[in-house]
């Protein structure tokens, strides 16, 4: 069970990795949430595995539950922000929002 | 199902998540979530994590899948935003670099940290849900309250300022 439960974390551990250097280095708006979706799938997976390992997997579940409703409401949120940016901007250009500067 | 069986859907969401992130098609990379999500439904199958499992398929998998489309459509795909090619040139040095390191921090944390425990919980799935985190649901009804409202408001016609 141990070594089950390191090499998930180990996944976990890279697909955060790999959703960071997304944020890190992409340009456009779309990617850059996807990669914030990678992240979210990453945490999942983490909190499942962790309730698996220690046998409270219910518990799990009903935590995993509750942050699978509150990304369905902050994608649906920020993909509406994103289609506003785009109709002021016609850019889904992350670096062309320097007009939002005060 | 076999160990090798769970190390291909280990693999195959690692892999349709670095797709979603790298291809430069905004279509085939909301495609690619979709897929990586499938491949960690299937992982949660396999812990026996059923109901979690479901949520991971239809709405992970299917409702924000379809949000993401909506909005590519919305917002005619990728415009004029060109990505940069060095991260991607230079990704599979990092993506080596972090995985030895992955490997090797894990294998030496296996050996110095207690065996993970835990009593057995007694209750069934609808018992935790409904009975110890009640509060969790009254939330998650304000969560979507507030997801509804966001969107209405940001969709809304007529702005004061024009």
């Amino acid at each position: 069970m141990n070594s089950f439960w390191f090499l998930n974390m180990g996944v976990v551990a890279l697909v955060v990795f790999l959703s960071i250097y997304g944020l890190l280095t992409m340009k456009n708006l779309i990617k850059l949430f996807i990669a914030v979706e990678v992240l979210s799938k990453g945490l999942t997976l983490a909190w499942i595995v962790t309730g698996y390992a220690k046998n409270h997997l219910m518990t799990a579940q009903s935590v995993a539950i509750t942050f699978i409703v509150v990304e369905v409401c902050v994608v649906a949120t920020a993909l509406a922000l994103i289609v506003n940016i785009y109709r002021h901007t016609k850019s889904l250009d992350i670096g062309k929002l320097t007009k939002l500067r005060g | 199902m076999g160990q090798s069986m769970y190390i291909f859907l280990l693999v195959g969401f690692v892999g349709f998540a670095i797709l979603a992130i790298f291809l430069r098609d905004l279509l085939k990379a909301a495609i690619s979530l979709a897929f990586s999500s499938i491949f960690l439904a299937m992982i949660f199958f396999h812990m026996k994590a059923y109901y979690v499992g479901v949520f991971e398929i239809s709405v992970v998998a299917g409702l924000i899948t379809v949000l993401f489309i909506a909005t590519i459509g919305l917002t005619k795909g990728q415009g004029d935003v060109k990505e940069r090619k060095i991260p991607l040139v230079i990704f599979p040095l990092f993506f080596i670099a972090f995985l030895f390191l992955d490997v090797v921090i894990m294998n030496a944390l296996k050996t110095q940290m207690a065996v993970l425990s835990g009593k057995p919980e007694v209750p069934h799935f609808p018992q935790v849900l409904w009975g110890f985190r009640t509060l969790d649901l009254v939330g998650q009804i304000g969560v979507i309250f507030a997801g509804v409202f966001a969107v209405l408001a940001l969709f809304r016609k007529g702005g004061t300022h024009e």
